[in-house]
């Protein structure tokens, strides 16, 4: 891990906000019925159409536009929202935080139920406890964040009445309200996640303890126990840090439809509504910074995992 | 204070005799009879449930329910619309039109104030209809506050409307959902800031504004009626999912919901502490066809069509059972100047009948396009198009994104679902949707008759003569059929039974909040 | 051919994964004549009607068969979510297999740009594809192929890439195979099984993606009866008439799990080496 490269993965990050930059611009612009329609509805005059457009400044070129897009969004200016009026920049990273904690929540129970479950499934690999995780894996992927969300809104909310059925409550006014608000988003996220992680442990587990020096170590008479977590678990789980940096992906994905039913004002539905509005400003900052995120989130996996293991070589 | 009689107020002219002298604690005589205790007990906060985000709080420009709420809050308008659709004194304490309706005189309260302590005179007042009179504002009130030519300020607490023509129900009209006053030197000033921030008259001042999540307002200790308003706070909260939001309301996290659907109405009738409100309104969904194009150029084709729906079963399909039956008009039992007519039953035979008569021996093809928003539009296409299928209607449905919609169809198409909500007077209806020069006529309908009754009654004082003239242009409607009008829904909604003076208003966008108050079961927040 | 089918129907996954499969595919085929109902008919008496001898898995609020509806609405789900897929993979391989043949900077250049726009998480990028192309159930298979091309293209150039350089592809050349037979018997089959294995499970998360922005009211449009559609118009029911959520959710589910198990079975049959 040289600093060289370190140095080209930033560079990559900044040629990946680049081309987002310009894909979601481009993509902003030919977006049929612009904001001046949905924002006035039913009461769009020719007159009226005229004026809010004007004060939108829809009138531009669009290369003069992109680049004053450009030039003030790298001061984290993004411009005001066509549909509140309010700062789009601020509103975006407010949401930003919320997401994350909604993410890192998910990510952090994930962990500590896919990890045991996988490596169990490889140990006793072909017993019943294999079998039931390969199942639960099954079911967790097969079903869209929409069902599942319901489904457990119906049952914890509505018919047990544990939890809050939706709305977000800030750690800082309220810890224990925080808490359980997010307990059903979180829930509802972490089951892919489950799923997925919890398989791909079991088959980098199963390889590692199939591998050359798992043998001899066995051969050497060490007890399966210290087999177990000096030298399979360390390797089989440090592909799980790549893993959780490409599921951080799908999750910013993901919270787009959990935020939507658990009312929780992150970047996903910020940037639904945005979409559906037809808000400019509040798509391209949302859509950049959710990207960016994403870039930083594989880097930072990448010098974890490099950091991890010296024995990979970067060039 | 005169005794006025409940008709005369109906009516909307009647505030020539309803001076209140200064002083007097204001309780409208609508107010007075919805609060449930003598003395409201003061203090609290309520906490209210919108389903969508209220993004725009520029009182001129609001559009949706949760925006007319927040504005509602922060602002007051000349007038303000009772729960029986009168026009109840706001900031303008009496008023009174000439002879010939065509000149109205506003007096205003005295020692009105802004939020930011400016006093609120007869200037802003004129400013704020030139604002809104002005196209490049961009404000809905334009051709919904009434035929206004001029507003003049005669000194600082009288206001001088004059008129296009006579109009009997202009003090109702004023009360506009976008009819908010707001300061001359803001009008002057930067007018968009009013969508960040707040100077009204209303009874609370704003704190937060975050339209996607909560917005949180006030008591404003200078409101121009001392004793209201009665809770200290008011948190508007976004649920955009109605199956959660009402789970918030039975789990007491809120007290109100602005609103909710047939769907969770059963079950918040049956939670504990939580009363489900319902009440009948005009509110309605329809099929609006183009009167001057093939094959609705021709009478009987619209009959033939009107003739193969049950409406008795729409009420349930569309409304969940929540509703009352249409007959065509627009005018729902709701309404002031409702006329009782038999109710239209299917027969299919006959529709046939019709269709042939009118040169579709074989049947015919039509595209129906109903936008996605609200979700019951494409619920009454399919029915529509179940329903019709026999008659040889060959219907396809076509369901659009809302924008798409109001761009491409909305007004231009010539077979579409439109979704209405309620007015203050069966004469802003018509002249809404229906009349030739009507702000909206998307049927294209055309029709003189019908024209010169709704004008007519404009110019008429006496209820009877205005009875008279409306039934006429019901019973026009009703046969010419320029919409399908088969389903009229009633507004629900719920609340805690510790919440106390609201009541559910059939317009759907009046709410009156500052006359609500929380009983001593109510939690302790804030 | 049949002698990978035989592996695969060996396989548990690739077994029930294959049987589900022929099921799906049937009612994708047959859906309208296997409904025992008009699924547009719609019933007052039978609104809401549970689960029962008049309607098998109940009817919805216009008192339409759930069941007949999910049978005919098979064939505006599954097959739009394989068109998407292999849409996308055709794509991703004509652009992964270029990259791999151009190498040097072009395919660097080629690649961070692909390593970029995969930092747009799919389902944004879907959402804004299919806003710009106007929402239905074609701009949504389309916006649902544009997003897995990135994907599919990486997969495409490492594995064209690795087999190039295989030992037993050098070890063919110096036999001095004829260069048909090397591409055919030799590189082909080991560049198509990871790539059919990786479409294979791709196929049941377009059926989730699909069905996903039919819910956010992009993808298919009502009345249709596409799953995803009917899952979000059920949710306004839920408590008045749950199965008509759960019947569309169980269908999704399957259909996913169907593709998965296929994925799984197929890896497992194409790759003899991880049988263990």
């Amino acid at each position: 891990m040289s600093l060289s490269w370190i140095l080209r993965r930033l560079l990559l990050i900044v040629y990946t906000v680049f081309v987002v930059s310009v894909l979601v611009f481009g993509i902003t612009q030919v977006l049929p019925a612009d904001a001046a329609v949905t924002l006035l509805g039913e009461n769009a005059t020719a007159d009226a159409l005229a004026a809010i457009r004007d004060r939108l400044g829809l009138g531009d070129p669009i290369w003069m536009q992109y680049l004053r897009w450009v030039g003030h969004a790298v001061t984290g200016d993004f411009g005001l929202s066509m549909r509140t009026g309010q700062p789009v920049g601020p509103e975006m990273v407010a949401a930003l935080g919320r997401s994350l904690l909604l993410a890192f929540a998910a990510i952090a129970l994930m962990l500590v139920v896919a990890v045991p479950l996988g490596v169990v499934a490889a140990v006793r690999q072909g017993k019943l406890a294999d079998t039931l995780t390969s199942l639960v894996s099954y079911l967790g992927v097969a079903f869209p964040e929409f069902v599942t969300a319901t489904l457990f809104a119906m049952l914890l909310a509505d018919t047990l009445q544990w939890l809050p059925a939706t709305g977000y409550v800030s750690p800082f006014e309220d810890p224990w309200g925080a808490v359980r608000h997010l307990a059903l988003p979180v829930l509802t996220a972490s089951v892919i996640l489950v799923a997925h992680v919890s398989r791909m442990v079991r088959s980098e587990t199963l390889d590692v303890l199939h591998s050359d020096y798992v043998r001899a170590a066995r051969l050497k008479g060490l007890p399966e126990r210290t087999v177990l977590t000096r030298h399979a678990l360390r390797n089989a789980l440090l592909p799980v840090v790549t893993i959780v940096a490409l599921d951080v992906g799908y999750l910013l994905g993901g919270i787009i439809v959990i935020e939507e039913i658990f009312a929780i004002p992150g970047i996903g539905r910020q940037l639904m509504v945005a979409i559906t509005a037809r808000d400019l400003p509040s798509i391209q900052a949302g859509a950049l910074i959710m990207s960016a995120t994403y870039a930083v989130a594989n880097t930072l996996a990448d010098v974890a995992y490099a950091f991890l293991d010296k024995r990979i070589r970067y060039d | 204070m005169i005794p006025v009689t409940r008709r005369l107020f109906l009516s909307g002219t009647a505030a020539a005799v309803c001076a209140l002298s200064s002083g007097t604690v204001l309780l409208g005589p609508a107010s007075s009879a919805l609060a449930q205790t003598a003395a409201p007990k003061r203090g609290g906060v309520l906490r209210i449930s919108v389903d969508q985000a209220a993004s725009v709080i520029h009182p001129l420009r609001t559009r949706v329910n949760p925006e007319y709420l927040v504005a509602e809050l922060l602002y007051s308008g000349l007038t303000r619309l009772g729960p029986e659709m009168t026009a109840e004194p706001d900031l303008a304490e009496s008023w009174s039109p000439d002879a010939s309706l065509t000149e109205w005189t506003f007096t205003l309260r005295p020692g009105l104030t802004f939020h930011d302590g400016s006093p609120c005179t007869a200037k802003d007042v004129v400013a704020t209809f030139t604002a809104i009179l002005d196209p490049k504002t961009a404000s809905p009130a334009r051709t919904n506050v009434g035929p206004i030519k001029e507003v003049v300020a005669r000194d600082d607490r009288t206001v001088l409307i004059r008129l296009q023509s006579p109009f009997a129900d202009l003090p109702v009209t004023l009360a506009y959902t976008n009819a908010r006053i707001i300061p001359a030197a803001v009008i002057e000033g930067d007018l968009d800031s009013l969508s960040r921030t707040a100077i009204g008259t209303g009874p609370f001042k704003l704190v937060s504004f975050e339209p996607d999540r909560k917005i949180v307002v006030e008591r404003n200790p200078a409101y121009y009626d001392p004793a209201r308003p009665y809770v200290d706070r008011v948190e508007v909260l976004v649920y955009p999912d109605r199956t959660a939001e009402a789970s918030a309301l039975i789990s007491g996290d809120t007290d109100l919901m602005m609103a909710t659907a047939p769907g969770e109405f059963q079950r918040l009738g049956k939670a504990s502490g939580v009363k489900a409100l319902r009440v009948p309104s005009g509110q309605f969904l329809n099929v609006n066809m183009g009167c001057d194009q093939k094959p609705f150029s021709d009478v009987r084709v619209r009959k033939a069509l009107a003739l193969t729906i049950d409406r008795d079963a729409m009420v349930g399909f569309v409304a969940g059972g929540y509703g009352t039956p249409g007959n065509d008009s627009p005018v729902s039992p709701a309404y002031h100047f409702h006329k009782e007519m038999p109710l239209r039953k299917a027969d299919v035979a006959q529709a046939k009948k019709l269709l042939a008569e009118a040169g579709y021996p074989n049947g015919v093809d039509l595209t129906l396009i109903a936008s996605d928003k609200p979700g019951t539009r494409t619920d009454l296409a399919v029915a529509i198009r179940e329903m019709a299928k026999a008659a040889g209607f060959r219907i396809q449905v076509q369901t659009m994104p809302h924008a798409t919609y109001l761009d491409q169809v909305w007004k231009k198409g010539n077979f579409y679902v439109g979704f209405y909500n309620m007015q203050a007077t069966a004469d802003a209806i018509f002249s809404l949707l229906y009349t030739s020069d009507a702000a909206w006529n998307e049927t294209r309908w055309n029709n003189t008759a019908f024209d010169a009754l709704v004008a007519e009654a404009r110019t008429k004082t006496d209820e009877a003569e205005r009875q008279a003239l409306y039934a006429k242009a019901q019973q026009l409607m009703h046969e010419e059929i320029p919409s399908v009008i088969p389903v009229f829904f009633d507004l629900l909604a719920a609340q805690r039974t510790y919440v106390q003076g609201y009541g559910l208003h059939p317009r759907g966008s009046v709410f009156r909040l500052d006359f609500v108050s929380l009983g001593a079961d109510a939690p302790k927040r804030g | 051919m049949t002698d990978l089918l035989r592996r695969l129907v060996r396989t548990p996954q690739g077994a029930i994964g294959l049987l589900l499969l022929l099921v799906l595919a049937a009612v994708c085929l047959f859906g309208p004549w296997l409904a025992p109902q008009d699924p547009e008919k719609i019933d007052f008496l039978g609104r809401f009607r549970p689960a029962g001898a008049e309607n098998w898995f109940g009817a919805d609020q216009l008192g339409r068969d759930v069941l007949s509806r999910l049978l005919v609405g098979a064939r505006s789900t599954i097959p739009m979510a394989l068109a998407a897929t292999l849409l996308g993979t055709v794509i991703g391989s004509v652009v992964g297999t270029a990259s791999a043949y151009l190498g040097g900077r072009w395919d660097e250049a080629i690649m961070r740009t692909i390593d970029a726009v995969m930092a747009v998480p799919g389902l944004l990028l879907a959402l804004l594809l299919v806003s710009t192309l106007g929402n239905g159930a074609t701009n949504a298979m389309v916006a649902i192929a544009v997003a897995f091309a990135p994907g599919m293209a990486r997969v495409t150039r490492s594995v064209a890439l690795n087999v190039r350089n295989q030992d037993y592809v050098k070890a063919a050349i110096v036999r001095g195979e004829r260069g048909s037979w090397i591409v055919f018997r030799e590189m082909l089959p080991n560049v198509m099984a990871p790539v059919v294995i990786e479409t294979t499970i791709r196929v049941s998360f377009a059926v989730m993606l699909f069905a996903t922005l039919s819910f956010l009211g992009l993808g298919a449009q009502p009345p249709a009866s596409e799953w995803g559609l009917m899952v979000a118009d059920a949710r306004q029911y839920v408590h008045q008439a749950p199965w008509i959520l759960i019947a569309p959710s169980i269908a999704i589910a399957v259909t996913a799990i169907a593709f998965n198990l296929l994925g799984d079975g197929l890896r497992d049959a194409m790759n003899p080496r991880n049988e263990r």
